[in-house]
């Protein structure tokens, strides 16, 4: 029977080694692969995020259209892990020859503030940015909150003491109490809970008083006379819900940061080929036309974006400036955004002191 | 009851029933498969869903649901590996059962009981929804803190008799568990700079380990023990044995239906508290639990079955899902243009009714799969050991790179396979290890969510837990199952009683 022993181990070492040669970046794959005639071989999508949430869905809403486009198949895995970072760290790991694209959130862009991974969206290239969407202050329908402005009175008055719904560091729920918080001058008990839906749903049960929550729960939820939104984090009434008012209406000074909310996009390691940029690129602009696309995008609420190159990058990097300066005044910070060489909006100090 | 006349449907549409009875072979082979998800394959299904309809993607789903939840069952039963982690209790007495050549009736027990679980959990989703939502939703934090506590209490009835080791083990459990960032805070524990450290340990791929390699690696150095020549020939409970344990499997079927409704807890734990109730309140089980008792096998196989109907009853009513399966069915929706949430019912009744339609079909196919092919399956555990072993250790291999596309998890599975073999060796129990790990992390978030709602008071929080019916339930409960374990108790209960509890004498 010692054989039977050596052959279990030797076939247990065996797939070992395959699949550690599976996980191997593919070498000499830029050699071969000339860029005019890619994408010769399937193209690996990673999202870093779980299956079934946003970024999730729109990944695999467009990748079907892009491979239209692009006359080969994208093959989508999910890395998740540390806020997306697994995921992220892993394309960054792969040769930059277009063969690996990152489906990703906003999320990369303030790994720096919040010390989560020594990687950012400075160690990649935005392809496209496609969707965005809104934030939105929410109440059970049976609060003693009838507008923004009653919440923020009694958040004054008793500070600390209105329980807020959180996702985490750098969530929704975080960046916009910190918004609000330098604007009113109010505090709230943030209750971090592991994402929206949780969130939601003690909101819900009456557990905390108040969250905030993506436009398209928050609709569902009105619609069914469960919540009462206080406001749009917009500086324009969404059509959607025309009667909500903005949170510029209670807080002008909030203006400078808007329009602010998650954005969605796909990402490529840096050093990738101009021409393999561009191909995808165009790929997946005319995947974002389609009206399949724009409708699934409705359908979840969010608002389409369509940036490309230059734009698309300097909109992340506003983002950035806005969001890790938000982070650090809240007091949230790990890292001070200046350290990371992250600039600040000129127009905002002047405007609060 | 606008969706009722929706409900037939899937019975009428000869299109949909073969998708539904499709569903759920394919999603059989994939639950009985170590570290192929019910999650994994449903995301599979709903992308494609994206150029059907909705409503044959949808039957697709649940079938692939149904199908998946029961086939952990079956490699729990002959191999000891959980297929998926709600199966993680039928490990308990199912292996014991195969151990003993009665593998056959032990699939036949999961596989009746099963169906009965899933239809019984089917039946709450269509008459009780709105009763159920609002149960969950008056969950606070503190709740679900002491829920997994109830939960972790459940070591005392998984373990071997060896109490402190089975606390041992399930305390490092734990600390494995804490591993990664925290959840709250982002803060990185025991991760010492590592980014694969900071996604934590992936349990899943620990289940592997401790169950599958730490067996194969246990079973080259038995190989000359436990050799069974045949097996029985029953293979069906016989209707006396099914009418006995019927009020069980209803009351088990009920904490499926309530803990699946939670959102954030499972058919993994679910099945976990139904094995430690039947344990509790079976005075007189089959056999001792832990060496092969009926009660054992079905009680968390009726409880995650139900559980299905339990995890569809907040994604339907709230647009909240109630574990990771529902997740990806939600997000499939939204894409389509439906809004899961407090309307679906009154604006989609077709869907509703579907759905419910979809799950009585799959239930019954889940029978048919079930026992098809049935004497082959229970005749896995005679096939020699040279040709099973080195199956079973690949099937952990792949299974492990499965669960995140992630070579790390390999090693996991490995490291902890080689503990798991010593474990065996010293007598340590797995399964609280893999409990701890489960309820570890959960436990942690929610007690902190519960005592900053108190702002940070502990005072505040021991107060709450007298003062809300929910709260003082489960503190009931913690506090009984405590007290009724002390050796003070058994002694004055008898002498009230006048009577010596006997334990169950092994067969």
């Amino acid at each position: 029977m010692k054989w039977l022993r050596l052959g279990t181990g030797m076939v247990l070492i065996l797939s070992l080694i395959l699949l550690s040669a599976c996980n191997a970046p593919v070498f000499l794959s830029n050699e071969f692969q000339t860029t005019g005639t890619y994408p010769s071989k399937p193209i690996t999508g990673v999202i870093p995020w779980d299956q079934g949430g946003t970024t999730d869905s729109i990944a695999r809403t467009i990748s079907p259209l892009v491979e239209k486009e692009l006359g080969q198949s994208i093959v989508l895995t999910n890395k998740p892990g540390a806020t997306g970072s697994i995921g992220t760290h892993y394309v960054y790991e792969q040769e930059p020859d277009g063969t690996h694209l990152l489906f990703s959130a906003e999320n990369p862009a303030l790994y720096g503030v919040l010390d989560i991974s020594a990687l950012g969206f400075d160690d990649f290239e935005p392809i496209a940015l496609y969707a965005r969407t809104m934030a939105t202050v929410v109440v059970p329908a049976d609060s003693k909150y009838k507008t923004l402005d009653d919440l923020l009175q009694d958040a004054k008055a008793r500070p600390g003491k209105i329980k807020m719904g959180s996702t985490g560091p750098g969530g929704l729920p975080h960046v916009v109490s910190s918004m609000i918080n330098g604007a009113a001058g109010t505090r709230f008990n943030l209750i971090p809970f592991p994402g929206d839906g949780p969130a939601l749903t003690a909101l819900l049960g009456g557990h905390i008083d108040a969250t905030v929550s993506a436009l398209s729960a928050a609709i569902n939820n009105q619609k069914a006379g469960k919540v009462r939104i206080l406001a749009v984090i917009n500086d324009q009434p969404v059509p959607a819900i025309p009667d909500v008012p903005t949170v510029t209406q209670s807080l002008p000074q909030l203006e400078q940061h808007l329009p602010w909310g998650p954005f969605f996009g796909v990402w490529v390691k840096k050093g990738t080929p101009e021409p393999i940029k561009a191909k995808l690129a165009k790929a997946f602009a005319k995947a974002e036309e389609t009206p399949k696309f724009q409708k699934a995008l409705r359908n979840i609420g969010a608002i389409p974006m369509n940036l490309h190159g230059k734009e698309a990058e300097r909109y992340w990097r506003d983002w950035q400036s806005t969001t890790a300066w938000l982070i650090y005044e809240g007091g949230e910070a790990k890292v001070h955004p200046a350290k990371l060489n992250i600039p600040k909006k000129p127009s905002r100090s002047d405007q609060e002191r | 009851m606008a969706w009722f006349e929706y409900l037939l449907i899937p019975f009428t549409d000869p299109k949909l029933f073969f998708i539904a009875a499709f569903g759920t072979f394919a999603g059989f082979i994939i639950g009985a498969l170590p570290g192929l998800s019910v999650t994994m394959a449903a995301t599979l299904l709903v992308s494609l869903s994206y150029t059907w309809d909705t409503i044959p993607a949808i039957v697709l789903i649940i079938g692939v649901f149904f199908g998946g939840v029961y086939g952990g069952s079956r490699s729990a039963i002959l191999l000891n590996i959980p297929g998926t982690p709600s199966s993680l209790a039928a490990t308990f007495d199912g292996y014991p059962l195969a151990q003993r050549g009665e593998s056959g009736l032990a699939i036949g027990y999961a596989t009746v009981y099963s169906v009965l679980g899933g239809l019984l959990g089917i039946a709450v989703l269509a008459t009780a929804s709105p009763l159920i939502s609002s149960i969950a939703l008056s969950f606070a934090p503190r709740d679900y803190f002491l829920m997994m506590l109830l939960g972790i209490l459940v070591v005392g009835s998984v373990g071997s008799k060896d109490l402190p080791k089975s606390i041992f083990v399930a305390g490092l459990g734990m600390i494995i568990g804490l591993v990664g960032m925290d959840s709250l805070t982002g803060v990185d524990r025991f991760t010492f700079g590592s980014v694969e450290l900071k996604g934590g340990i992936n349990f899943i791929a620990c289940m592997l380990g401790l169950f599958g390699l730490a067996e194969v690696l246990h079973q080259l150095r038995h190989l000359k023990k436990n050799r069974m020549n045949d097996i029985s020939g029953q293979f069906l409970p016989s209707c006396a044995q099914f009418l006995r344990f019927l009020p069980l499997s209803i009351r088990t079927s009920a904490i499926g239906v309530l803990i699946g409704s939670l959102p954030g807890a499972g058919g993994e734990i679910a099945s976990l508290m139904a094995y430690d109730h039947a344990k509790r309140t079976v005075k007189k089980p089959s056999r001792p639990f832990g060496k092969g008792a009926y009660e054992g096998v079905l009680a968390p196989d009726t409880a995650n079955m139900s559980a299905i109907g339990g995890a569809l009853i907040p994604m339907l009513t709230l647009g909240i899902p109630g574990d990771a399966v529902t997740a990806v069915i939600l997000g499939g929706l939204m894409i389509q243009g439906l809004t899961p949430g407090p309307l679906l019912i009154q604006s989609s009744p077709d869907l509703f009714g579907v759905i419910i339609g979809a799950g009585i079909i799959s239930a019954v196919f889940v029978f048919i799969w079930g026992l098809m092919g049935l004497s082959t399956f229970a005749r896995i555990v005679l096939i020699p050991k040279h040709v099973l072993l080195p199956i079973i250790a690949f099937l952990t291999v792949v299974g492990a790179y499965a669960i995140r596309n992630s070579v790390i998890d390999v090693y996991w599975m490995v490291i902890f396979g080689v503990i798991g073999y010593f474990m065996k060796q010293y007598r340590f129990p797995t399964g609280p290890m893999v409990l701890g790990m489960i309820l570890g992390p959960m436990m942690e978030g929610h007690f902190r969510r519960a005592i900053m709602i108190e702002q940070g008071s502990l005072l505040g929080l021991t107060t709450s837990l007298f003062t809300h019916p929910i709260s003082f339930l489960l503190t009931f409960a913690i506090v009984f199952t405590l007290v009724t374990q002390t050796p003070w108790y058994v002694r004055s209960k008898a002498k009230l009683f006048k009577q010596h509890q006997r334990p169950a004498k092994i067969e």
